[in-house]
């Protein structure tokens, strides 16, 4: 039981002295946003996409200081 | 400010998984969405892009309770101060003032802050985007989120940006704005103001300043004199940007705009609208605010019926504060100078029915003086 107790400690610890939790990167860089949202090509392609289909959100009628 | 390109507005810098505060907190979490899904398109359904607008209880309140708390009275998410003095200004016909609450919400109330848009992303009124990768920014930087919604005055006075106006002082000590104006002010203290002068931890002058009435002080008997009679800026600020004729509307496509008139450089010296025991001084600098009698005429006629019960010169902080300045040289550089104090002359004839209160009537004005203190 003591034998499990101390490898278990060990264990923990050398999680915590590696920098970046592994299982918290992982459960993160899992997923498709992070996927995407990290790669500037992807969101390059993605938003030129957008850019063809969505009109201009400001009107050009605003002049002056707000 | 220039906008960022689009894509770096939602680029994700991957270091965010080391944030030992926000770095186990899954995107969908706090955005919603579907994080398995890899078509962009579908994945997207129902992603928030502002949690923290207009309630951040479930992204930020879990651990930031009190800020949280706190928070939705502070003046960057209440608005509070526009509110109420459209409130005064507005037509009290219930139909018309419901049209000018419209265009309110349409305009106005877009002029407003988030914990996201401070410490994430750029504020959504200059288009947003990170700023820096959707890493948790503790301090926002000073020109991307603060100046970023006030720059046309502010940043312009504070960075000597108007052309013949020195930089503020402190910009020249390298002071960024939360030097002043902390954390604990942005994010409010329970308490609903009237305007940001009412604010208990507002920032004051006196915070850092407070020996100069002391015996040891430089200048004192002129600090002295003017104790509660003059707010520090008559004496240390420099013309500063005045805006006028604020007209809001939609164009064809149904996009939002304003115009106003351009904006001019002045210093004026008016009567204290706001006075109170935090601010008793007489005499303060008065900025010419944008809202006009017709500001909502595109949405509705006489919307503005009560436009004359409140000034449309403004109690002013400009931010361009300096040592010396030329109303400051010698007494008689102010006193007696007529040009530095707002008189009737100076307002236009729809107006003055409004600025009555603050306008400095000739017998006030502070008289030639012959002793100088030394």
């Amino acid at each position: 039981m003591k034998y499990f107790r101390v490898i278990g400690l060990a264990v923990a610890l050398c999680l915590a002295l590696i920098p970046g939790n592994p299982f918290i990167s992982q459960a993160s860089e899992d997923t498709q946003c992070f996927k995407c949202h990290t790669s500037a090509k992807k969101l390059i392609e993605i938003t030129r996409e957008i850019a063809k289909t969505r009109p201009a959100l400001k009107s050009s009628e605003t002049k002056g200081e707000g | 400010m220039e906008p960022l390109a689009p894509h770096e507005k939602i680029f994700v810098d991957s270091d965010i998984v080391d944030d030992e505060n926000h770095g186990e907190i899954a995107c969908h979490e706090c955005h919603g969405g579907n994080p398995d899904d890899p078509d962009w398109k579908t994945a997207h359904k129902g992603v928030v892009k502002d949690p923290t607008y207009p309630d951040a209880t479930s992204a930020c309140g879990d651990c930031h309770d009190e800020i949280n708390e706190n928070y939705q009275k502070s003046l960057h998410a209440s608005l509070r101060p526009y509110r109420l003095t459209i409130d005064k200004r507005s037509n009290p016909n219930a139909v018309i003032r419901n049209k000018v609450e419209c265009a309110m919400n349409s305009h106005c109330y877009q002029c407003h802050s988030s914990c996201g848009q401070c410490h994430i992303s750029r504020p959504n009124s200059v288009e947003g985007g990170f700023l820096d990768g959707h890493l948790f920014q503790k301090k926002p930087p000073m020109q991307e989120v603060c100046t970023a919604c006030h720059g046309s005055r502010i940043e312009k006075e504070y960075f000597g940006e108007n052309k013949g106006v020195l930089p503020d002082v402190h910009k020249e000590k390298y002071m960024k704005c939360d030097k002043c104006h902390t954390g604990d002010e942005m994010h409010g203290n329970g308490k609903d103001y009237a305007n940001r002068y009412e604010v208990e931890n507002g920032s004051k002058c006196l915070d850092c300043h407070e020996g100069v009435y002391g015996r040891e002080a430089k200048n004192v008997i002129t600090h002295r004199i003017h104790r509660d009679k003059a707010g520090c800026q008559v004496c240390h600020a420099q013309p500063y940007k005045n805006c006028s004729a604020c007209h809001v509307g939609k164009d064809e496509k149904g996009l939002t705009f304003f115009k106003t008139k351009a904006s001019w450089l002045d210093f004026k010296i008016g009567l204290n609208p706001l006075k109170s025991e935090k601010r008793p001084e007489k005499f303060v600098t008065l900025r010419h605010i944008p809202v006009d009698r017709g500001t909502f005429d595109f949405y509705v006629k006489d919307g503005l019926s009560n436009f004359d019960t409140l000034p449309t010169w403004k109690l002013a902080t400009p931010h361009n504060i300096r040592l010396k300045t030329p109303q400051n040289s010698n007494c008689n550089a102010c006193h007696g100078n007529e040009s530095l104090f707002l008189l009737e002359k100076d307002i236009e004839d729809k107006e003055k029915e409004a600025n009555k209160g603050v306008i400095v009537p000739a017998n006030l004005i502070p008289r030639k003086q012959k002793w100088q203190p030394k």
